[in-house]
């Protein structure tokens, strides 16, 4: 390969003090500090990178910047990577993608050869039949798939995000958003200044004395003011509505990305203008380049992108890429000036440009300059609900109306002189800073406690005329090229697409893919448009462009995730559960116990002794106010007016459909004062539930609701002997006439006031849940394991307690219930008082009554005892499904399989024999019980 | 009614219309275009049935219509172009392993219908059965899948429950370690499930109907429709007016306020379902992954691209627009499931409309307005539905009795109290 590296240039900013070695597809190359991998590698002689996605034709440098098309590359284990835009660093292993054997000799460029055979939409036309073929066919076409590969190594890369709260946002660094952003900031306003590239000037980078001077002058103000933070390297990503901003910073330090929210007051767009590359034959042979590409080249790296070249232009940029050229030693062979009438025909050579045929003659020639006309990248302007619209004297699409927080600058607006671009751009940025005080004032009066508004200067100035540069519409040559470089498409294969049918751009767009792939048509949707235009007969202007949706450019999971924030919840327990050697189980945000060894040894000790659990999770609503009664009658199915204080009950809760969504226990604590508990897992949704009923359904309520889930942890001690143990550590009556099942006491236990002691009994044993003020709990856990010692008291965890209730016939709403259970299937129609006024889904179960359940919840007895059925296995009558178990467990109080189940109503009697097929597909049978409970169905116990 | 135009079929074979790798080697030797697909067509005065949305449903409906009832004087009036809705902006999951037995048998249907498309109709639709793979992370959540699996089972639906180490087996990116915040405890697993394409599906029904001789006007808006008594008599358009003694209603996103032109109310509120796509790289993902605890689901296309969905917003809204905060948390489960993902990159999100009945199942059927049908409520699996829901419209509107596979999807049902419950299977059942 040859050297192509040019004797210093006056503009160029890579370091030549400073070599960095990488390897290219295994090769190792020398680039410098300030390189990106696509000019080291040109100045390394390299000109092929890619091979093209369906053709595998061989591609070269077309753009080099973010949009090359042809230069996305692999960089060690990182796909898809922009090597046009992204710094050289030392030690990067780059490689092709997309290409087998080798980017030299790629098996798959035989479909060049049967190239016409597939155009656009072929896959659709043909693997029809034989059908059995089509998974084989499958694989080959997932072959094809483009871009590179994901390393299955999990890189301890971290990400992170930012909150931001700018006055103004300036996406584009270039001339006029540079001047607008210091127009801003000397306003007082404060800016944030978003530069995709590494450094700040846009075009006025790679441009001429005066250019570099002009740059020089600019960056130094942007620098000095302190109201300016600068972001290289990163890019405004997408504008949401209320102008909120998502900026992508890459490589910010300390992490590999960092997703910047920000809350802009205004937005000011100065995305400039994207280049064009010119629709002919042969235009994506490598040496086939746009004016920029060569520019930058040049300029920037001290790179000669040929030995000999022919451009063709219709505008200055063209006459300055020549000039460059020339003053690198590039041959210029010809200028063929488009405006004159020139005309570029096609470009030919086998595996590069050899010779450009231009009106009638051929030039030799290895490179090829196409300056042709820009898109205006409205990407961020379509996203604050703007519709470009088209000039055809420019021959480009301009900005549309603008939300007033949205404003736009520079090239997208039109052409002119550095001078003419920075003072358009102060007086957007002045203006931006105008609107942001107004808004800034707006809020502070909104905020009573805030300071007096300030007195900004909010009067907006004249904003003088940019207007763009007449330009011939030039799209495409006499002979058919490549719109879309990245997703293989042909000028041909759109207009065979619209006169098959799809004529409507957005219906051409998802046949042929045409903008779909990694560029999402930033470089190739004028192109398309006007070449669906000439295929219909429609005008650029009425075929309109495709949608640019967010984001602006791709952004990475990492960055978009950000550090991983998954909040856990723990009771205050936990270290204590820990070092016990509980087994964790995930229960929804909750980590809790599942057991400490041995749980059917946990049951045994709770129905012989005394046990306790942490039942933390459970949800609790402080509930307060004179409409509590009325509340709770609406919400749960039963009365609740004339619960006493010192009193629980029961509730469950139906949702409008009439299904069950919740069940709990409430206690009556005082005058107008009640604690509501919920299911662990419902806890979120019941405040959320009652929330909207009180705030929007019956607000004239007097109802004080708090959720204190987290402000109380619950430890339920149960067994025989839990009152000898509650009583050593309370001064609380726990006599059980005066304290009797179902009732709820306050007072001081183990020296902690105000604990909540309750009386109920999930477990089936005589029990007693204390709610005790979270921080509070583990002193009270362990006054009670060091208090119970010769009572043989133990913890139990979440298994044992599953296993009791179940003995107990307890169901659990969401386990034994499903999306379809309504009240009346539960089997406990006393909880269902159809009298009342109105409750949360009467209508619903009204007509469930009336229609008579369609199944119901029972206790299932497996005529062979020592078979415990899989919870989920489905009761059938021949073929029909006709219920199914949902709870099943072998107990080790009764030694025998139980079961709950759901069965159809015709079922639901004592004794009826049901059949159970098992998971393996084995049928057994199982008997209906008269009680839910399997053990102590009187509920003797629980009252003792 | 009019007959179907059968000498027009025929004609295809002759002018060229069969897609096949022979007609496609035929064209590039010879060169020039193919037929169209469809043709442009003026507003005909009257119509026998007139479809509003030119989406899957509705071309679907015309294409059984045509075929199966030799109902051919059908117009599709489609405001945009066809497939501008929610057929081009879904995420292409088909599978059936639903959980009610209502729910299994129709998906089921579809699933066959979808199997057969690409032949039956001449256009590869590129169905992709690659298997679909729904996570569990809770115990609850295994219990559910165990629970699909059962009534999968024995309706003959190929569904079983999977071990973290066979999920490992099946998507080697997949993080089983048990470590994660939220582990993975297994999986129902649903080999027949898959991915097409969408708008192939959109287009091969239409080009079906179109051949047949339905009519299809895109760029045409229905602004009213008009009831004399309580029977539907026609439609008013942005391109004038048309008489129809059956209009049906295919729309989503739009269908309450479509039906409420003839005082049809719709138990309908309507959510946008945000969506997004990678950059394509190199196929490393076989099945369709589903994570109803995460929130999730995800596929990689033939292309390489993966495309990622999740549950509808938790708001009414009519907006089409994506938002910072869906790829936000979207990208944070994804990683969750496959942490190697890190630095790919998002290049694409949008969101479609999904019209939410209260039991997550659609409305099929007739209303109380005579001639005026449904065929909305698709909520978040329409896609997977449309072949299915198109036959038996059709066969409801030809035959004007209610056919058995959407007995349980009847309007009436939410008069009865008789919901067909899909919740459990279908909240993020992609």
């Amino acid at each position: 390969m040859t050297e192509m590296r040019l004797p210093p240039q006056p503009g160029e900013i890579i370091d030549r003090n400073a070599p960095l070695s990488f390897t290219w597809n295994g090769k190792p190359l020398t680039g410098y500090e300030g390189d990106t991998i696509v000019s080291a590698m040109a100045a390394s002689g390299v000109k092929v990178f890619s091979r093209s996605l369906k053709y595998h034709r061989k591609r070269g440098i077309l753009t080099a910047n973010y949009l090359d098309p042809n230069t996305i590359l692999q960089v060690n284990d990182e796909p898809n990577v922009r090597a046009g835009h992204r710094r050289l660093e030392a030690g990067m292993n780059v490689s092709s993608q997309n290409t087998w054997p080798s980017l030299e000799f790629d098996i798959k460029s035989a479909n060049q050869a049967v190239g016409r055979f597939l155009a656009p939409g072929f896959y659709y036309k043909t693997f029809i039949s034989p059908r059995p073929l089509w998974p084989a066919y499958q694989r080959v076409l997932r072959r094809f798939s483009h871009g590179g590969r994901i390393d299955d190594r999990v890189s301890d890369d971290h990400y992170d995000k930012r909150y931001a709260h700018p006055d103004v946002v300036v996406a584009g660094a270039g001339p006029a958003g540079m001047a607008a952003a210091i127009a801003a900031a000397e306003a007082g306003a404060n800016v944030i200044l978003v530069e995709e590239e590494y450094a700040i000037g846009g075009h006025l980078r790679y441009g001429s004395a005066d250019d570099l001077a002009a740059l020089a002058e600019l960056s130094a103000r942007v620098q000095a003011n302190t109201n300016i933070e600068l972001l290289t390297n990163s890019v405004v990503g997408a504008r949401y509505d209320g102008n909120w901003i998502m900026i992508n910073q890459r490589d910010p330090g300390h992490v590999r990305e960092r997703l910047i929210k920000a809350r802009a007051k205004t937005l000011v767009v100065a995305a400039g203008t994207i280049e064009r590359p010119y629709v002919f034959e042969g235009n994506d042979l490598p040496g086939v380049m746009v004016s920029g590409a060569v520019r930058r080249l040049v300029n920037l790296y001290a790179v000669k992108p040929g030995e000999r070249a022919v451009v063709f232009t219709a505008n200055t940029e063209g006459e300055s890429a020549a000039a460059d050229l020339a003053g690198a030693g590039v041959e210029v062979a010809e200028i063929v000036d488009a405006r004159a009438g020139g005309d570029l025909v096609r470009a030919k050579g086998r595996t590069k440009l050899s010779t450009v045929e231009v009106g009638g003659r051929s030039i030799d020639a290895d490179l090829l300059v196409t300056s042709v006309g820009w898109t205006t990248p409205t990407s961020l302007l379509n996203m604050a609900g703007s519709r470009p619209v088209y000039s055809e004297g420019a021959a480009r699409f301009l900005p549309g109306d603008l939300p007033d927080e949205v404003l736009v600058t520079g090239g997208m607006v039109g052409d002119g002189t550095t001078e003419q671009l920075v003072a358009h751009g102060s007086a957007i940025g002045a203006n931006a800073a105008a609107r942001a005080m107004k808004i800034r004032a707006r809020w502070q009066r909104l905020t009573p406690s805030a300071l007096p508004p300030e007195t900004a200067d909010t009067a907006e100035g004249s904003v003088p005329d940019l207007k763009p540069e007449a330009h011939m519409e030039l799209y495409r040559a006499s002979t058919h090229g490549f719109v879309d470089y990245s997703e293989d498409i042909k000028s041909k294969d759109l207009i065979s697409a619209a006169n098959e049918g799809y004529d409507l751009m957005e219906l051409n767009k998802r046949y042929t893919t045409v903008t779909m792939g990694p560029m999402q048509g930033k470089l190739e949707v004028g192109n398309a448009v006007a070449i669906h235009a000439e295929a219909t007969g429609r005008s650029i202007a009425d075929t309109g462009t495709t949608t640019w949706r967010p984001p602006y450019a791709p952004t990475s999971l990492g960055a978009l995730s950000g550090a991983e924030m998954n909040p856990v919840r723990y009771s205050p327990m936990h270290r204590w559960h820990v070092a016990k050697g509980a087994t964790a189980l995930v229960a929804g945000m909750w980590i809790r116990p599942e057991h400490y060894g041995d749980p059917a040894g946990e049951v045994r000790n709770v129905r012989n002794n005394v046990g306790i659990i942490d039942v933390s999770p459970l949800g609790k609503l402080d509930l307060r106010g004179e409409g509590v009664p009325k509340l709770l009658n609406f919400v749960y199915t039963n009365k609740w007016s004339r619960l006493p204080v010192g009193s629980v009950r029961y509730g469950v809760m139906c949702a409008e459909d009439g299904v069950v969504m919740d069940d709990g226990v409430v206690g009556h604590l005082g005058e107008d004062r009640y604690l509501m508990t919920t299911t662990s897992g419902g806890a979120g949704g019941v405040w959320n539930w009652i929330d909207d009923w009180l705030q929007t359904a019956h607000p004239e309520w007097d109802v004080t609701m708090t959720a204190v889930t987290d402000g109380f942890a619950s430890i339920n001690i149960a067994g025989p002997k839990s009152r000898e143990l509650l009583s050593r550590l309370t001064e609380v009556d726990l006599d059980k006439e005066t304290f009797g099942y179902m009732k709820v006491r306050e007072g001081a236990v183990a020296g902690i006031e105000d604990c909540v002691i309750w009386r109920i009994g999930f477990t089936g044993e005589l029990s007693y849940e204390v709610h005790v003020k979270a921080g509070y709990a583990l002193h009270l856990w362990e006054a009670l394991m060091e208090a119970g010692q010769d009572l043989g008291v133990a913890p139990f965890g979440v298994e044992a307690q599953r296993i009791m209730r179940l003995e107990k016939g307890h169901f659990i709403v969401g386990q034994d219930t499903d999306g379809l259970t309504k009240g009346f299937s539960l089997g406990i129609d006393w909880a269902i008082k159809l009298d009342k006024d109105d409750f949360a889904g009467k209508p619903e179960l009204e007509w469930q009554l009336a229609d008579g359940a369609r199944s119901r919840i029972v206790a299932l007895q497996p005529v062979d005892p020592t078979v415990v059925p899989k919870e989920a296995s489905q009761i059938t009558e021949g073929t029909e499904i006709v219920g199914r178990i949902t709870s099943s467990r072998m107990s080790p109080t009764l030694n025998k399989s139980i079961c709950l189940g759901v069965v159809a109503d015709h079922l639901k009697d004592p004794g009826t024999i049901v059949d159970v097929r098992l998971t393996d597909g084995e049928i057994i049978k199982a008997t209906v019980m008269e009680h839910h409970a399997h053990f102590d169905p009187q509920g003797e116990r629980l009252r003792g | 009614m009019r007959q179907g135009e059968p000498t027009l079929a025929k004609q295809a074979g002759r002018t060229g219309r069969k897609f096949s790798a022979l007609s496609l080697i035929r064209k590039g030797m010879r060169g020039g275009d193919w037929p169209r697909v469809w043709r442009h067509h003026d507003l005909a005065p009257t119509y026998d049935v007139v479809i509003v949305g030119g989406g899957l449903h509705g071309l679907a409906t015309a294409h059984y219509l045509a075929q199966n009832h030799g109902i051919t004087n059908v117009a599709v009036i489609e405001k945009s172009y066809i497939g501008s809705g929610g057929s081009g902006r879904n995420t292409a999951i088909i599978r059936s392993n639903y959980l009610t037995p209502e729910g299994v048998a129709f998906y089921n249907r579809s699933v066959h219908l979808f199997e057969r498309l690409s032949q039956d109709l001449n256009f590869n639709v590129m169905f992709e059965q690659r298997g679909h793979m729904t996570l569990a992370h809770s115990d609850a959540s295994l219990r559910t899948m165990r629970w699909r699996a059962e009534v999968n089972k024995l309706q003959g639906i190929d569904s079983e429950v999977i071990t973290p180490e066979e999920i490992q087996k099946l998507v080697p990116l997949m993080d089983v370690s048990g470590q994660a915040r939220y582990p993975i405890l297994g999986a129902l697993w649903h080999p027949p499930g898959g991915i097409a394409r969408h708008d192939a599906v959109v287009w091969t029904y239409a080009r079906s109907a179109d051949a047949q001789g339905v009519h299809l006007h895109m760029n045409t808006e229905v602004t009213g429709i008009d009831v004399k008594g309580d029977k539907v008599v026609g439609v008013r358009t942005s391109r004038g007016d048309v008489s129809a003694p059956i209009v049906i209603n295919c729309t989503a996103g739009w269908s309450s306020i479509i039906s409420d032109m003839v005082g049809v109310k719709m138990p309908i509120h309507t959510r946008p379902l945000q969506a997004a796509v990678t950059e394509p790289v190199k196929s490393f993902l076989d099945p369709v992954i589903v994570s109803g605890s995460l929130h999730v689901y995800v596929s990689q296309t033939a292309r390489g691209e993966l495309v990622f969905g999740a549950a509808t917003d938790p708001f009414a809204s009519y907006s089409t627009r994506g938002s910072l905060e869906f790829i936000e948390s979207l990208a944070g489960h994804v990683l969750q499931l496959m942490p190697s993902l890190a630095k790919l990159r998002l290049l694409r999100q949008w969101a479609g409309l999904c019209d939410m009945t209260p039991d997550f199942s659609p409305i099929i059927g007739p209303t109380p307005v005579d001639g005026f049908y449904v065929d909305v409520g698709w909520g978040t699996y329409g896609f997977k539905a449309g072949p299915v829901a198109g036959e038996q419209t059709a066969e409801a509107v030809a035959t004007g009795r209610i056919p058995k596979l959407i007995e349980a999807f009847q309007l009436d049902r939410f008069e009865k109290g008789t919901l067909t419950g899909e919740k459990g299977a279908a909240a993020v059942g992609h």
